[in-house]
């Protein structure tokens, strides 16, 4: 069983958790001119690493709350976890 | 409540009294005890993000809220639970505490919610209940983690629920799920209790 260690709640079971989607992706700016290609890449693609990834997650079953998540794609270990305040 | 109205608890349909599962040649002071718990009050409170208030300086029913995983606040009356950052649940056989609530806990710092009738709740004691919650949580439930007065959210059998730790003497639990999932998750909590036999009380 994975377990990932909540920066609220301590490490718990993989089944609390949700899987929230890549961290790095940023939302283009709000009144700013942004092209179709722009938002295209922001709304739907994706890097697809092999390794280090960093990630959201959701305590779903737990505290509610959203953190950050520095994982390894391949072999699932968990470097860091964090708030989304505090840098991974 | 209108006088013409009956009051149905949320396993009024599920929970069963008398004995169940391997009971026979057994002491019945030692089987496992299921009852469900009704007419207790269970207030939601969330704290604003953009409040300045400090909850330590805010005493409910005698009782300070927690401000950590997993603690819970408690006297013979009204239990507080941790339940997230900022987020208590303020569970009370006391009729006075709602009064309390709005005196001390103002609309423009905190979000209030009445859940009293949105949560099934599941009161099971006895020497093995421990094992019963072990068959369907993940939680690490060994003493050194999870103590007397205690509190937890976590899933059972898939089913989302909040684990509080009553007592060691006798081993008492209460867990709470949302209403609608009552009947499915009552069911899965007796089901893993009928190897060690129980007593629905």
């Amino acid at each position: 069983m994975l377990e990932i260690k909540c920066p609220y709640c301590g490490k718990r079971s993989q089944n609390e958790f949700s899987y929230g989607g890549d961290a790095n992706i940023k939302r283009p700016k709000l009144g700013d001119e942004v092209s179709t290609k722009d938002w295209d890449d922001f709304v739907y693609f994706r890097d697809n690493p092999r390794g280090k990834h960093s990630e959201f997650w959701h305590h779903v079953s737990g505290c509610r709350q959203w953190f950050k998540a520095s994982r390894d794609t391949a072999t699932h270990e968990i470097f860091k976890t964090a708030r989304l305040d505090e840098d991974l | 409540m209108n006088p013409e109205m009956i009051y149905l608890s949320p396993l009024f349909n599920d929970h069963k009294i008398g004995n169940f599962g391997d009971y026979k040649n057994k002491n019945q002071k030692d089987l496992i005890k299921i009852k469900e718990i009704t007419k207790v009050n269970i207030f939601q409170v969330a704290k604003y993000k953009n409040s300045n208030i400090k909850i330590e300086n805010i005493n409910m029913d005698n009782l300070s809220f927690p401000n950590k995983y997993p603690e819970v606040s408690c006297n013979s009356e009204t239990r507080i639970l941790w339940t997230g950052p900022d987020v208590w649940l303020i569970i009370t056989s006391n009729q006075n505490i709602e009064k309390e609530i709005s005196l001390k806990l103002s609309e423009k710092d905190f979000a209030i919610t009445d859940l009293s009738h949105s949560r099934a709740i599941i009161e099971i004691s006895g020497k093995q209940s421990l094992d019963v919650l072990k068959k369907g949580t993940p939680l690490n439930l060994n003493s050194s983690e999870f103590k007397k007065n205690n509190c937890s959210n976590s899933t059972y059998n898939g089913i989302s629920f909040i684990l509080d730790f009553i007592d060691e003497d006798p081993l008492t639990f209460r867990l709470f799920c949302l209403r609608s999932f009552g009947g499915s998750f009552y069911h899965s909590i007796t089901d893993a209790a009928l190897e060690y036999g129980y007593v629905g009380e």
